[in-house]
């Protein structure tokens, strides 16, 4: 029996492109990149002819439809954010220009709100710096107030709309790319051509990776930057933090990576699953939509404890599915010479 | 000394007849130093089908090595801080010479042979200072120590011939590190430059980056024919700046200049380029990025041209029309192009260099 069993795990490892493999790449990645395309789509239609009212909200740049399918935008975008590889790895960065440290979605934005020459066309767009574009361009020119006092009139409506014009471009490109580019070099894995991955193995190695960086994203970033320290907590820079949705961030990023733990494994993980499920609990117990508080001691012990949680799970995932994905780190990549 | 001088003689006569050549070697056309599944170091030649030709133990790890232009001898160079480039007979795999610095100097990994194959060059530094030298060794005298040269700058790494057959190139990364381990301790004063030196009388030239760059670490060096060095950096500054980590200088020919990398891409090499090489036609320069696991190409011009995908990918030179990639992985993959084929994989980790001979 025991020798039947490992018999079985020597072909199934001599397959090329394993069931995992391709259960990420068509459970998670690709309906993933088509609903942020059609998400962004909505947003781009709604930011469309948007005008300014001469007082700021519900009806202010095409009001309450557009902020309600930004955030649809991105919800969408975390379902996939975690996704670092193939065509994102380049994509990812004018789709959410975050953590941004300098400031450098405010400075570009405030210098095409201000400029007295005409916004950029829709295709020229893509020519802007990073910082420019994408989600969190689109949350500072609405939800940025200090940022739209200095618009010149009529402005930033049109750039707002541009944005999101382009960011459905971008997301449009990026699920096509995925699509029928990167999807048949993932399920490919190991056949003879494939210069990207020689072995199914790497394949499987390269989306794990995903799932462990993610976390770490989640944990360092997400949780971390804002917490800073006990005597200097930094709610400013949380993700999101201005449109609310960091907690709701770090929630869906939860979410999406706990789905690729599963499908990454051959079998039921129930130590992982029940990590992710006590992380998730006590995100619901933050109770902080944006972090504003995490100068508060009950707070800040509560994303402790999210944080303590995310990297438990973290562990689980190790144990479950590290072993069998065959990752050692980067020999070169480590060397630093 | 003369005792030690004539065994190592013996030993080069006896292992590396003059009769012999690379063919007989199994006529590799690429050399690459490599760690094997149990942990051990070697040094391997590769033929043109990505096939192990000869597969020679180290005693630790390597780094990069040079070629010998006529016999089948390569100099391999140990890592970062070295002690030791062992002279390796590429025909019967036996240690035909073992070099050691001078006490209180270190090897820095790299090192080029000059005038035909006679004299070595090692790239040095001073272990306690990290003030950068070339050392300069005789292949025709058993490979004594023959003198040393003044590299112009701080912790230098790699080191070329240039087209003139006497000119060496010069990278002075500007890092200097501890005596012990790899501790980098100026990164706020740290200036790098590219020098060009004569082996005899010392420096001709030096280029030094904008001092808005000067933390951008320059570490590997490909010369064109025409005398253009391109030269691959490591960034050391702030990583949300992602600066552009390929530039090409000229000797005498006025300031460094930068490639134009479009922005996204800057960001996927990670602030770091391990490997650089220009293609057999010099019409395209690639650098690779190990951290990033990514390879860019861009034209003489330093226009960007294509990036490719690989984890860890490191050692690149010229192939065809375009290059041979290798990784920590064990793959070494062509590039041509936009397109890219597997050669071959092995159950190796390619260290970061490959060395066309």
């Amino acid at each position: 029996m025991r020798l039947a069993l490992i018999a079985a795990a020597a072909l199934f490892l001599a397959q090329p492109a394993a069931a995992d493999v391709r259960a990420v790449v068509e459970e998670q990645a690709l309906p993933g990149f088509a609903r942020l395309a059609a998400a962004a789509a909505g947003l781009a239609a709604a930011a469309a002819g948007g005008t300014e009212s001469a007082e700021p909200g519900a009806a202010d740049c095409g009001g309450a439809a557009v902020r309600d399918a930004f955030h649809a935008t991105f919800d969408a975008w975390m379902g996939v954010s975690h996704l670092r590889l193939g065509p994102s790895e380049t994509a990812a960065l004018s789709i959410a220009f975050w953590p941004d440290e300098r400031g450098a979605t405010q400075r570009v934005l405030a210098g095409l709100l201000a400029e007295a020459e005409p916004l950029p066309t829709p295709a020229g767009y893509a020519e802007v710096s990073a910082a420019g574009r994408g989600l969190f361009a689109l949350e500072a020119l609405l939800y940025d107030d200090a940022l739209a006092a200095r618009a010149a009139p009529g402005r930033r409506c049109a750039l707002l709309a541009l944005v999101a014009d382009d960011l459905a471009r971008q997301t449009a490109a990026l699920a096509a790319d995925w699509r029928d580019g990167f999807a048949p070099i993932l399920l490919s894995a190991g056949e003879a051509g494939n210069a990207v991955f020689l072995t199914g193995d790497e394949a499987l190695g390269a989306l794990y990776t995903q799932l462990t960086a993610g976390l770490e994203f989640t944990r360092d970033q997400r949780i971390g930057r804002p917490l800073g320290s006990f005597d200097r907590p930094r709610p400013q820079r949380a993700e999101a933090w201005r449109s609310g949705r960091s907690l709701r961030n770090v929630a869906l990023s939860l979410a999406a990576l706990h789905a690729l733990a599963d499908l990454l494994a051959d079998e039921p993980i129930p130590a992982t699953d029940a990590a992710f499920a006590a992380a998730r609990d006590a995100a619901d117990r933050v109770g902080d939509p944006a972090f504003r508080s995490v100068g508060d001691p009950a707070v800040r012990f509560r994303l402790e404890v999210l944080r303590q949680r995310i990297a438990t799970a973290a562990a689980r995932a190790a144990e479950d599915l590290g072993g069998t994905m065959g990752i050692s780190p980067g020999f070169n990549a480590l060397d630093g010479d | 000394m003369t005792d030690r001088r004539t065994f190592l003689k013996g030993l080069l006569a006896a292992s590396a007849a003059p009769g012999l050549s690379w063919a007989d070697a199994g006529g590799p056309a690429f050399i690459a130093c490599a760690q094997d599944p149990g942990g051990g170091f070697a040094l391997a030649g590769l033929a043109l089908d990505g096939a192990t030709a000869f597969r020679v133990p180290l005693p630790a790890r390597g780094h990069a090595g040079a070629a010998h232009p006529g016999r089948p001898l390569a100099i391999v160079f140990a890592r970062r801080p070295g002690y030791y480039a062992l002279v390796v007979d590429c025909v019967s795999g036996a240690v035909a010479a073992r070099l050691a610095p001078p006490p209180g100097r270190q090897f820095n990994g790299h090192g080029v042979l000059i005038d035909g194959g006679a004299r070595l060059v090692t790239s040095e530094q001073d272990a306690a200072t990290s003030q950068g030298w070339l050392g300069l060794w005789s292949a025709r005298d058993g490979w004594r120590r023959t003198g040393e040269i003044a590299s112009g700058g701080i912790g230098p790494h790699d080191v070329r011939l240039m087209p003139d057959g006497r000119t060496l190139a010069v990278a002075n990364g500007g890092i200097a590190t501890d005596a012990a381990d790899r501790r980098k301790l100026n990164l706020d004063v740290m200036r790098p430059n590219l020098a060009w030196i004569d082996p005899d009388s010392g420096v001709t030239a030096i280029a030094e980056p904008d001092p808005a760059l000067r933390q951008n670490s320059i570490r590997h060096l490909a010369v064109h024919p025409d005398g253009t060095v391109a030269f691959a950096m490591q960034w050391e500054g702030d990583p949300a700046l992602s600066p552009p980590l390929l530039g090409f200088g000229r000797q005498g020919g006025g300031a460094l200049r930068l490639a134009a990398v479009p922005e996204a891409e800057r960001a996927a090499m990670k602030g770091y380029a391990g490997s650089i090489a220009w293609n057999a036609a010099g019409t395209e320069v690639a650098i690779t990025s190990p951290r990033g696991g990514r390879v860019q190409r861009f034209d003489a011009a330093g226009r960007f041209a294509g990036s490719f995908a690989r984890a860890d990918a490191c050692g690149i030179a010229p192939f065809g029309a375009g290059f041979l990639l290798s990784d920590g992985g064990g793959g070494l993959i062509v590039l041509e192009g936009d397109g890219a084929r597997p050669l071959s994989h092995a159950d190796l980790a390619w260290d970061n260099h490959i060395v066309a001979l």
